[in-house]
């Protein structure tokens, strides 16, 4: 399979702290990467780096062969990449359809002017992500963490990726909410999205992932099946603390 | 397009420009002067909301592009005797470039220093107009004499409020189409916009380039209605709180909003003129702007849709009351 995703040789710094360091890893086009760390280990920050809101002093990031390190965050998005956060960021007074409008929306400013939203498509990813027709006029301050969370996916969604970063999707929600978010996951899985998936909940990551990666102080320690890379001595010492 | 403007909504606009239309016949020219003014702060207020209310990038600098589109057309008519017809548009034109070319660099920040900057933009041109070319400028004393569009009370009256009615419907459908939406998502939360792969700053700079345009209308027509131009009354701070606090009481992102802002700023420092003829008015609707914030921190705008929201459940729950009042009887 093709390399969706290439990472090579990232570094960052922040001032004297290394947040990525020689950094590289690669996704395959319908791959499900697990990028797993104790916190950090510089997860999200690779993440940023990837989707262009913070630039890397050196090394590559390529997206289907084609280098974007030097890309505006929208401009990769147009690309095929998009992200969710740790801390699920809505349009606060915007309803739930408002908030996948915009997700949806092409970066032209005459198409923007001339066509009017398309109700039926913004209720199509809403459903897609497990929303009922009723939520559409719900707005984010009357919505649980989970549902937070679906709305987050629904507007990355929205812009119609090729590869998924999802940052913490799993925390602050109840048991019911995680397997219903990763059933959602399974499915956009089968129906070949490409992810690369940073949790703490190890347990509901597994079943979702076909590989991993494993970082601690910005550099990667281990590569592998989740498995391998769970029994890796050097992740379990700086992940699990053994 | 379609579902911007619904029956309801134009029923709305008609009735509005039929009242107002009709006033000439019934308020004496006195009050139809306020108004005018009121119609020329509702533009600049209008301007203002159309990039700061959405984007929340907040100008305090507005005069500075109303300054510029007033200045251009006052000097190429009364300096150059160029005819109105041309110094007009020729003025929104350099009030979009010479905007752009101040403010492009200044959409880059945010916050408090986006509005300082615009600020110092102001007070640079307030001096500008005072040592360079005061030939031009007139200096201190600004320029009188400039020609008039239209002479009396009642004609300045229809152009003005056409002119606002004009730019009132041009802003809010604009402000009602998908790209009305992104640049309120903008204010709401800039990154998960370009997260959503939409260019922040093509987006502000249409919101910049559309308030600059309106900003240089009302400043060009308003030099043409007073028939003069002073610096120390235009590139006022009190001017600058007079545009923002109309936009922000109506309720700012929503057009329809500063303009009622903008009426009824005006007539209460009109109102308030005869009981404090000094600069003690800007207390009292200090005052008034906060204790309407403490009420509706969203505004006039918002209160009116309160209102009849209120009315329509009320209706809505009579019906069912009286509903079930005749099931009673038919039982």
């Amino acid at each position: 399979m093709a390399k969706l995703l290439e990472v090579e040789n990232v570094f960052k710094r922040f001032g004297g702290i290394v947040a990525t360091n020689d950094l590289s890893f690669d996704v395959e086009e319908g791959e499900s990467l697990a990028l797993i760390g104790p916190n950090g280990a510089g997860k999200t920050t690779i993440f940023s780096l990837i989707m262009g809101e913070i630039r890397q002093n050196s090394g590559s990031i390529k997206l289907q062969g084609r280098e974007i390190s030097r890309m505006p965050t929208h401009q990769r998005i147009q690309s095929g990449i998009s992200r969710t956060y740790q801390v699920p960021r809505p349009f606060a007074d915007m309803d739930v359809a408002g908030n996948i409008r915009v997700g949806m929306m092409p970066d032209s400013l005459w198409q923007m002017l001339l066509r009017g939203p398309d109700p039926k498509a913004e209720l199509d990813v809403a459903l897609s992500v497990g929303f009922k027709q009723e939520d559409l006029e719900r707005t984010p301050s009357t919505l649980s963490m989970g549902d937070l969370r679906k709305l987050e996916l629904a507007r990355t969604l929205a812009t119609k990726p090729e590869v998924m970063l999802l940052d913490e999707v799993f925390a602050g929600l109840t048991l019911a909410e995680i397997a219903q978010i990763s059933e959602l996951l399974a499915k956009k899985r089968k129906e070949g999205m490409t992810f690369v998936i940073v949790s703490h909940d190890l347990r509901s990551l597994e079943p979702l992932v076909d590989r991993a990666v494993a970082m601690n102080f910005g550099r990667q320690i281990a590569e592998g099946t989740f498995q391998e890379v769970m029994g890796d001595e050097e992740v379990r010492a700086a992940y699990l603390g053994q | 397009m379609k579902g911007i403007m619904t029956p309801r909504h134009v029923a709305l606009w008609i009735a509005f420009a039929a009242i107002m239309l009709l006033l000439p016949q019934v308020v004496s020219n006195g009050t139809l002067r306020i108004i005018i003014f009121a119609n020329f702060l509702a533009i600049f207020a209008m301007s203002w909301d159309f990039l700061s209310g959405k984007t929340g990038y907040v100008s305090f600098g507005h005069p500075f592009l109303i300054g510029i589109g007033a200045y251009t057309t006052a000097i190429l008519s009364y300096r150059f005797h160029m005819p109105i017809e041309y110094s007009i548009p020729i003025a929104v034109l350099t009030t979009i470039a010479g905007g752009t070319f101040f403010f492009l660099p200044a959409l880059r920040i945010k916050g408090t220093y986006f509005a300082l900057v615009t600020l110092a933009f102001m007070e640079l041109i307030y001096q500008l107009t005072q040592v360079i070319r005061p030939d031009l400028t007139g200096g201190t004393r600004g320029i009188s004499g400039v020609k008039t569009l239209l002479v009396g009370a009642v004609p300045n009256y229809y152009f003005s409020f056409l002119l606002m009615l004009g730019i009132a419907l041009v802003l809010w459908v604009l402000a009602r189409t998908r790209l009305g939406t992104a640049l309120d998502a903008i204010a709401m939360n800039e990154e998960a916009v370009s997260g959503s792969g939409l260019s922040t700053t093509k987006l502000k700079l249409f919101a910049f380039m559309v308030s600059a345009a309106v900003a240089g209308i009302g400043g060009a027509f308003y030099v043409h209605y007073l028939g003069s131009i002073a610096p120390r009354a235009l590139f006022d701070i009190d001017f600058v709180f007079t545009i923002i606090v109309s936009a922000l009481i109506g309720g700012a992102s929503t057009i329809v909003g500063p303009m009622l802002g903008a009426f009824f700023m005006t007539f209460l420092l009109e109102y308030l003129r005869p009981l404090l003829p000094g600069s003690e008015r800007y207390l009292i609707y200090g005052l008034v702007a906060l204790v309407l914030y403490v009420y509706q921190p969203k505004g006039i705008y918002a209160i009116i849709a309160d209102l009849r929201d209120g009315m329509r459940s009320k209706n809505a729950n009579n019906s069912k009351n009286s509903g079930k009042v005749g099931d009673g009887k038919a039982a």
